[in-house]
């Protein structure tokens, strides 16, 4: 099969996306009616479904073009996630105050779950960056969505330069590396020799490569963009930036790190700093747990809250990612099981935030005076989102906290030398995320202590909406979880072990026929 | 390694050096031989064209761009057509090769359908 034909059949879901997508932008010519939308969201649905199907049923694992496309167990799951994720959002823009071009709405955000699959089934720098723009350039728009209000259009607008600020540094950085080791492929990476690993140029390229996804991931200090997009862009702009662009975003750094760059760790060990990624990402985990905690203290408006929350979680899947020393599958499966875990929740805490901008023409923390008399429903899930995202027992997030510091403390375990090994960034991320309790409580004592205002209507019980029964769904979603992780976690750890083992053999073949350079 | 630095630092010092000493001898020659002495001929346009009439910031109308962005549609469909026909029409290709133009036409197509019904077209 010649390698068009199987770039057809492969990527058969994304297909299945940007069909749907083009139907979708046609039958939105018609006169929109609540019936009409309904139908839309419908077809929406329907195809990104049928990508999931297919994903399901073809459990095989290709590498086409030399690493542009690798269809493994990891990608599939993390196009899986991808898709239903951005479902979720499509959902949630049915229930919002986008009434213009809602059509169009769902078509970019089908157009964003393309490029994120292709984000994370690319092993190639070129198709890295390709994927990354194919992702950033549909998120713009969503963000500029509200036409008529200034604080979307200036959140676009700093979305906008700062995504192409990082992806000039990504470009920059990526053409280091091509620059010092001759090639693109992460695969042909990880064979470099270790003196080209120590090489200056070779790791300014892997900086530089870092702060672009910094600024992806949104960790601090590459995250200024964050609050103010989460806060303008329409509420389920913000749901997919903070959900499915976090997974596409996480899964890619840690194919990027652990598949390309594992002979230039480096260290992070406290005062035996070694150059490499490590000591970069931990410093970068360090910081953003710590501003982001700090920083959220004082703001009043929830999307805020959950930008700044945002960043402390990005901290805290960069400081799973500082295990893979010690045992990579481990450290990817913790990373990987944390970030889904992370996208659901905030994901619902977002849907309910837009369910409730709408009914009360706000998100400052005095919208959500009450809550628990006009929606018990909305309120406890609330509840459940918010102290699931604090990490307490025995919610999902409280597990994908414990495996992401277990891996990391594994290196405290396993030094030799006697070190102290990542302890320093473990004691930062316990103490702040101590912090985080303080705003995450404060939001729930808005919803269910605060007094209902004067306001009328407002403690009447009020209709339900899908968008309402989603987050219910997702708020049982993160209580399953959390009393039964395996049910993710086996999966995933299943993903992640056929991927390393089919990686191994194409290394020990790659070994016996280098690539040509 | 100490001798390295210094090395470095000797670059540094004649890389600073370097360029601002032909900098400062301009100045000087400007200063000395030719002072600054405008006037209304030697601040004409003189042979870069003509006198510009009105503000330079106008407000563009943001059609233009969707009429290019439409016409795009059709300058893809003619670089793609072109070939096609010289070559001898769509009879001299194979099945699978005119159904991937076709494809390729139709979504070509869709935009226009979409811009037309969503009144693009139209100059407002």
């Amino acid at each position: 099969m010649n390698t068009a034909l199987a770039l057809f059949k492969y990527l058969t879901p994304e297909s299945f996306l940007a069909e749907t997508a083009f139907f979708v932008l046609i039958a939105g010519l018609f006169k929109a009616t609540a019936a009409r939308r309904t139908a839309l969201l419908s077809l929406a649905i329907l195809g990104g479904l049928a990508s999931i199907a297919w994903l399901v049923l073809n459990p095989d694992t290709v590498n086409i073009a030399h690493g542009m496309a690798v269809i493994d167990p990891l990608t599939r799951l993390g196009k899986i996630a991808i898709v239903a994720l951005s479902l979720g959002a499509c959902v949630y823009a049915a229930a919002s105050a986008i009434e213009e071009h809602f059509a169009e709405y769902l078509a970019l955000i089908l157009f964003t779950a393309i490029g994120m699959m292709l984000l994370v089934s690319a092993e190639d720098l070129l198709m890295i960056f390709i994927g990354l723009e194919m992702t950033s350039i549909p998120l713009y728009l969503l963000a500029a969505y509200l036409k008529k209000s200034s604080a979307s259009a200036e959140a676009a607008l700093k979305y906008f330069l700062f995504g192409g600020v990082s992806a000039a540094f990504l470009l920059f950085g990526f053409s280091l590396i091509y620059g010092s080791t001759g090639s693109t492929s992460l695969q042909a990476l990880a064979l470099i020799p270790r003196a080209t690993a120590s090489d200056p140029v070779f790791l300014a390229g892997v900086a530089f490569a870092l702060a672009g996804f910094g600024f992806k991931v949104a960790a601090v200090p590459f995250h200024l963009w964050a609050p103010d997009v989460y806060e303008g862009a329409p509420t389920p702009s913000a749901a997919l930036i903070a959900s499915a662009s976090k997974v596409a975003g996480f899964l890619i750094l840690a194919k990027f790190l652990t598949l390309g760059f594992v002979h230039a760790t480096g260290s992070a060990v406290w005062n035996l700093w070694q150059p490499g990624w490590l000591p970069l990402v931990a410093v970068l985990a360090a910081a953003s747990v710590a501003v982001g905690n700090l920083a959220a203290l004082s703001q009043t408006n929830v999307k805020r809250i959950l930008a700044y929350s945002a960043i402390a979680q990005s901290g805290y899947m960069l400081i799973g990612l500082l295990a893979v020393g010690q045992r990579r599958e481990t450290a990817i499966a913790s990373v990987l099981f944390y970030v889904i875990v992370y996208a659901l929740t905030t994901l619902g805490a977002f849907g309910i935030v837009g369910i409730v901008e709408k009914r009360r023409g706000g998100a400052q923390l005095q919208h959500f005076d009450g809550l628990h008399r006009s929606s018990p429903g909305l309120a406890l899930a609330l509840g459940v989102f918010m102290i699931s995202l604090a990490g307490i027992p025995p919610l999902a997030g409280f597990f994908g906290k414990f495996y992401l510091f277990a891996g990391a403390l594994g290196s405290v375990t396993s030094a030799s030398d006697g070190s102290l090994g990542l302890l320093w960034v473990l004691i930062v991320a316990i103490v702040f995320n101590a912090v985080s309790l303080y705003y995450y409580l404060i939001v729930l004592k808005h919803v269910f202590v605060a007094p209902v205002p004067d306001a009328p209507h407002a403690a009447e019980p009020q209709p339900r909406t899908a968008a309402g029964y989603l987050s219910g769904l997702l708020a049982v979603a993160v209580v399953v979880i959390g009393l039964y992780p395996p049910l993710l976690l086996e999966p995933i750890a299943g993903a992640v072990t056929a991927t390393a083992r089919a990686a191994a053999q194409t290394e020990l073949r790659a070994t016996l026929n280098p690539p040509q350079r | 390694m100490s001798q390295d630095y210094l090395l470095l630092t000797l670059f540094l010092a004649i890389a600073v050096i370097f360029p601002v000493i032909p900098l400062a001898i301009a100045w000087a020659w400007c200063r000395i031989f030719t002072p600054p002495k405008p006037g209304h001929d030697k601040q004409a346009i003189y042979e870069c064209g003509l006198e510009s009439k009105g503000p330079a910031r106008i407000q563009f109308r943001a059609q233009y761009y969707l009429y290019a962005l439409i016409f795009l549609v059709f300058d893809v469909e003619a670089v793609l057509l072109f070939p096609i026909a010289a070559m001898g029409g769509f009879g001299a290709l194979s099945a699978g090769s005119a159904l991937a133009v076709l494809a390729f036409l139709c979504l070509l197509f869709e935009g226009l359908v979409w811009a037309w019904a969503k009144g693009i077209l139209e100059w407002k």
